[in-house]
């Protein structure tokens, strides 16, 4: 796992340095906000551990900048700025873990918390299934060679966007940090962070999730990429595979209010089924096929 | 090493394993605060630690004497989002300008738990109260994620994680998403004789509504 390191004293960066990647870290390093800027543009991190006073900011600024590109990215402000040298009222919405560099054992602590916090997702800004680990395993497992079922999948989305008379039918799945989409009739999207996606939220539910109007709904109400995209209606039901992992979502949008009765619920999560047995076939041929170039 | 459990003197609910955040969800007037404090009374070699984002450290101190916590510097931190006078309160309090400054309480949050640990206090339990305050001053999802934070904390350090809200002051669905953040639900509500609770979501725990008394401290019975 790569981790961004910012910290302009070059010995303790070292040190620190030299903790991550003893436990297994890549580690690219930084002494100020420019250069950490610069890095988080080539690539994506796993997590980013930072001193608060940087040369050219804050590492709380680095943070929120860091958070636009990456919103899942995993922060620790590792200091030995004291509580009145740190301006946290600076910036609203930042949530950061914290790890003293002055007290004793500071970098096992860090590493520590910076291994499990990854490893747990424990900073997203949103809800995570119960098994994430197990649906992420099924999204590798099913999700293979999805761009094979392009043609079908289109076919059910064209279909749901005349059966529900809706603007636009999509279907998404939802890997570790996005939601990518394959299938768009009546929209045109690749990927999109998790935590602006409704679909993170429709996983989490056992059947068809409905919202009436994503303006007030107050999970949604504020988020800029639905209202750029005008999208008010929305439903989607969670596309399972046989052991109930929600891998992806089939979903109807519409920049009306709408709703959805009993009826349509139920032919939407056929079409989910539908996807699911498609992606279940493929899954099957490529064992197979596996199967007989093995013999 | 012989997993943690924490215990619930004197209220009907059974023992959770460390790591275990519970959101406890009712009306103010029917005694969910004290339930919710109850809830931080342990064992003496437990730490608690409190956030409290709508009272003073001083009111935090009288309340958990008042369920029977023993509060002295050595086993109870405050973060105190008022930035109260804290002269004269027994206990770790570290203050913040005010309940918006989530990486601040965040933050003191952390040093409050490793001073502790540092110390041989390793079993704490935490309370937050309440969220309700947190989700008026700030958005929806700038919360989740300080709460998934705090949620984490306490499973990476086997603690327990007590959040106090008034269901009647959020959206249902605002309310669902902070407690699909955490390991199980009490609600509380008032019932035919007295207040009652209903938990959900974690381990071997009824699910249908029982009496309890707010007013009795764990030590009594």
């Amino acid at each position: 796992m790569h981790i961004l390191h910012v910290d302009p004293a070059d010995g303790s960066r070292r040190d620190t340095t030299s903790a991550l990647v003893d436990a297994g870290f890549d580690v690219t390093g930084c002494g100020s906000l420019d250069e950490a800027r610069g890095a988080l543009a080539a690539e994506d991190f796993a997590g980013l551990v930072t001193e608060y006073d940087l040369p050219d900011g804050t590492g709380l600024d680095l943070v929120d900048d860091a958070r636009e590109r990456q919103p899942d990215l995993v922060a620790v402000l590792f200091t030995d700025a004291g509580f009145d040298e740190v301006d946290t009222g600076a910036l609203d919405g930042i949530v950061v873990e914290y790890v003293d560099k002055g007290m004793a054992g500071a970098r096992e602590e860090l590493v520590d918390l910076l291994s499990f916090s990854i490893d747990n997702r424990s900073q997203t800004a949103y809800p995570l299934p119960a098994d994430e680990e197990g649906r992420l395993d099924a999204v590798e497992e099913y999700v293979d060679d999805v761009e094979a079922l392009d043609t079908s999948l289109d076919r059910l989305t064209q279909l749901a966007r005349a059966l529900f008379d809706v603007e636009a039918a999509t279907v998404g799945f939802l890997e570790a940090h996005q939601e990518r989409f394959v299938a768009c009739r009546g929209t045109d999207v690749g990927r999109i962070d998790r935590e602006d996606t409704v679909c993170t939220y429709a996983i989490l539910d056992e059947g068809p999730t409905v919202i009436p109007d994503t303006r007030d709904d107050p999970r949604f109400s504020d988020n800029d990429r639905l209202s750029a995209a005008e999208i008010r209606f929305y439903a989607g039901a969670p596309i399972r595979t046989n052991g109930g992992e929600a891998i992806g979502v089939f979903c109807l949008f519409d920049t009306e209010p709408g709703s959805l009765d009993d009826r349509g619920r139920e032919l939407l999560s056929l079409l989910a089924d539908e996807v699911m047995d498609n992606l279940d076939v493929r899954r099957q041929l490529r064992e197979a096929t596996a199967g007989g170039d093995d013999d | 090493m012989t997993e943690k459990q924490y215990q619930f003197g004197g209220l009907s609910l059974d023992p959770v394993r460390g790591g275990t955040s519970i959101l406890v969800a009712g009306p103010s007037h029917v005694g969910t605060k004290e339930l919710a404090y109850r809830m931080l009374v342990g064992d003496d070699d437990e730490g608690v630690i409190i956030l409290t984002t709508n009272a003073t450290a001083a009111d935090i101190t009288a309340d958990c004497e008042a369920v029977g916590i023993e509060v002295s510097p050595d086993r109870m931190g405050i973060v105190d989002c008022l930035d109260s006078d804290d002269s004269g309160v027994p206990a770790r309090v570290l203050t913040v300008s005010n309940a918006q400054d989530l990486t601040g309480i965040g933050m003191r949050y952390s040093k409050l738990y490793s001073d502790f640990h540092a110390e041989g206090v390793t079993a704490v339990r935490t309370g937050l109260f309440s969220i309700s305050t947190v989700l008026s001053l700030t958005e929806l999802q700038t919360v989740s994620r300080f709460v998934h934070t705090l949620v984490g904390r306490v499973s990476k350090v086997g603690g327990l994680g007590v959040f106090l809200v008034d269901p009647a002051m959020h959206d249902e669905r605002e309310l669902r998403t902070i407690s699909q953040f955490c390991d199980g639900r009490i609600d509380v509500r008032e019932g035919e004789a007295g207040p009652e609770l209903r938990s959900q979501g974690f381990l071997g725990q009824s699910s249908s509504w029982t009496p309890f008394d707010p007013s009795v401290a764990a030590e009594d019975d």
